[in-house]
């Protein structure tokens, strides 16, 4: 099972994905303040990050950068309640697998996390 | 009695052959034909063996032969006619009477009349009025004494002769004037016939000369500006003496141009010309130099050139004036013609050059009198109305504008009105969809200041209306794009949670009425879903009806 850091500033969806991905038996950290979730996986150990776009201070893709500069192997999915070309160009160039739109339903969510964390190295999957 | 009876015979035989020679003369009417009637008849009826006559030249230096018979042409050539003492004489108006001419002191003429056989000469002046025209010679191969009453009678008849050349030439100076009258109304008749400059110039300067019996003629004209000299127009005379330099420092132009004629019988000597080698050169040897005046002003110079030395009579320069005064006003006439052509083709050029630039003006231009008819249109109008330029001109200009809202479309009536500036927008449906023109006219006053015309320059503001209406279209888009962005994103997060939520709630009532209405919920927030990603993924929207005159988006 994976370490999951999900990252949302609407509380209802923090917790929403959090009850659905632990029901997969995955382990879930839900923030809704960017500094909280930077701090956590500056000490944790993250497998996948579930950011939001939109957040209060940062862009889910400022977010994503840093989470990568320090954990370049963690896994990533995109929400995002309003797409564009050019956030889900630049979240795919600092290494997101997956760019999800709103409102996504729980069977989907469920099958893009396991897809992800499918396809993490070996030794990683091992150590999840 | 033998004498009076002698005496008697001798004066009757004069009076013969004063009655002779008298009708003889009388009926020749050129002197040529005078001097040769007198020396063919006068040897055989004064029992002579020639006579010849000989006239004062023109310039009065020396005799020239006028007509001879009895003798040759090598006697007649001889160098000098007489003695200095005998020519004196009878200049004088003295008869000379030479019973032997082997006594005679000039020796040209002695050898001549000994080769000739010549004995005996009488030399008698030919005098009009007190005035020694020329001379006659009675010459005899024979010794013989001229008595005191035969060159006394010889006299008379010499006066007689000079009577009649003088009346000949009379004559021939009358016939002269009038054909130098007949030629200067001919040369009228030309040079006024053409109002062409260069055409004027040519024929005087070709019938001049023609008419004074000369090689050559110029005609130089001064510069209005300058009043220099130019060179306008010749005929007869070399390239080399024609550039040989300027004329207006030589006396005779100087005098010329004051409105004097000049005549200079040997240019060669006279020190009124200044370009003798030149004219040496060119075979010139006389001049007449005439003012081209008219109205008391001179506009320039006419030279008649002469190759031979010639005297010109007064009949001459006088012809030669009267042809430079008609000259003269048909000249100032074609300059002044050739000045209003010039004008007229500037004003014509300058024209077709407004005209040019008005028609390569962009917006549709007109012109209208106060009267409110049109007067000028340009291209860009003329094409817009459909209608050929001289349909246009002269029309009406509440034919040529006729807005849909009325009067209120068309400035111009206001203008003349007001004689205020006065600018409209003006909407029309036409065949490729509403245009908009701003029309603006201004008023052109007179000096009074009273509206002349009207000017209406009509621009079509159709495009950039159509830019401005797609910009607004397109702010408004971007706003309604926006708009839809901004609220699917806000409903999108809540949407999730409450969808996702009564997802999970599903799962643990499948079953029973509570299982149905979360049913009934997640497929409503999935349909709310739907919408959300079409107003997320919007580029544009149509527009529906909705209740009376509302309208909403159809996300349909």
């Amino acid at each position: 099972m994976a370490e999951i850091l999900v990252l949302d500033d609407v509380l209802d969806a923090t917790v929403l994905v959090g009850k659905i991905l632990a029901k997969k038996g995955h382990t879930v950290h839900t923030f809704t303040e960017e500094e909280e979730a930077l701090s956590y996986a500056e000490t944790n150990r993250v497998d996948l990050a579930i950011l939001d776009i939109k957040l209060k201070k940062m862009s889910g893709i400022e977010v994503l950068a840093e989470l990568k500069k320090k954990n370049q192997a963690m896994q990533a999915i995109m929400l995002t309640g309003y797409p564009t070309v050019e956030t889900a160009r630049e979240a795919i160039n600092l290494g997101a697998n997956e760019y999800c739109v709103k409102p996504i339903d729980r069977q989907e969510l469920e099958e893009k996390v396991d897809k992800v964390l499918r396809s993490r190295p070996a030794q990683d999957q091992a150590a999840g | 009695m033998q004498v009076n009876s002698a005496t008697q015979h001798r004066d009757r035989r004069y009076l013969l052959v004063f009655q002779q020679v008298t009708k003889m003369i009388a009926m020749a009417h050129e002197p040529r034909q005078v001097m040769e009637t007198i020396v063919l008849a006068l040897p055989e009826l004064l029992g002579s063996d020639a006579c010849t006559i000989r006239l004062v030249s023109d310039d009065g230096d020396s005799f020239v032969l006028g007509a001879a018979s009895g003798v040759s042409a090598e006697y007649l050539s001889r160098h000098g006619v007489d003695s200095a003492e005998t020519m004196s004489m009878v200049s004088a108006g003295q008869p000379v009477a030479m019973e032997d001419v082997a006594a005679s002191p000039h020796r040209p003429f002695r050898e001549a009349a000994r080769r000739e056989g010549i004995v005996s000469v009488l030399t008698l002046p030919i005098s009009y009025q007190g005035r020694v025209i020329g001379i006659m010679r009675l010459l005899s191969r024979s010794r013989r004494v001229f008595g005191g009453e035969e060159i006394d009678f010889v006299l008379a008849l010499a006066e007689q002769v000079g009577i009649a050349l003088s009346n000949a030439a009379m004559f021939g100076q009358l016939e002269q004037q009038v054909n130098f009258l007949r030629e200067v109304q001919a040369i009228s008749k030309m040079v006024n016939s053409t109002l062409d400059l260069d055409s004027v110039l040519q024929t005087i300067v070709a019938m001049l000369p023609r008419s004074l019996r000369a090689q050559g003629c110029t005609i130089r004209l001064l510069k209005p500006h300058s009043h220099r000299l130019e060179l306008a127009a010749s005929f007869g005379l070399s390239r080399q003496y024609l550039e040989r330099g300027e004329v207006e420092e030589e006396e005779n132009t100087i005098r010329a141009l004051r409105g004097e004629p000049v005549a200079i019988v040997n240019v060669a000597s006279d020190d009124r010309v200044l370009y003798h080698e030149h004219m040496r050169r060119e075979g010139i040897h006389s001049l007449l130099a005439v003012p081209i005046k008219v109205d008391g002003e001179i506009l320039g110079v006419i030279r008649i050139l002469a190759t031979e030395k010639r005297v010109f009579s007064q009949a001459e320069i006088n012809f030669a004036r009267a042809v430079a005064e008609v000259g003269g006003a048909a000249i100032k006439n074609a300059a002044t013609y050739r000045k209003i052509t010039l004008l007229f083709n500037q004003i014509e050029e300058h024209e077709q050059f407004l005209g040019n630039i008005i028609d390569c003006i962009r917006p549709q231009l007109l012109v209208i009198d106060k009267k409110g008819h049109v007067v000028m249109a340009n291209r860009a109008f003329i094409e817009a109305s459909g209608k050929r330029e001289h349909e246009i001109l002269g029309m009406a200009y509440g034919q040529v504008c006729r807005p849909e809202d009325g009067e209120h479309g068309c400035p111009v009536p206001r203008v003349l009105a007001t004689g205020e500036m006065v600018s409209v927008i003006q909407s029309q449906l036409e065949a490729d969809g509403r245009h908009w023109y701003e029309r603006s006219a201004t008023p052109m006053r007179n000096h009074a200041g009273e509206v002349e015309y009207v000017i209406e320059v009509i621009r079509d503001l159709t495009a950039q209306r159509r830019l401005e209406e797609e910009q607004a279209e397109r702010h408004k888009l971007q706003g309604v794009i926006e708009m839809a962005g901004t609220v699917a994103h806000e409903i999108n997060t809540p949407l999730f949670a409450a969808l996702g939520t009564a997802q999970l709630l599903e799962s643990d009532f499948e079953e029973g009425e509570l299982g149905d209405d979360l049913r009934t919920i997640i497929r409503n927030l999935q349909a709310i879903g739907d919408l959300t990603r079409k107003m997320a993924t919007m580029t544009g929207y149509r527009g529906k009806d909705y209740v009376g005159e509302t309208r909403i988006v159809d996300l349909g």
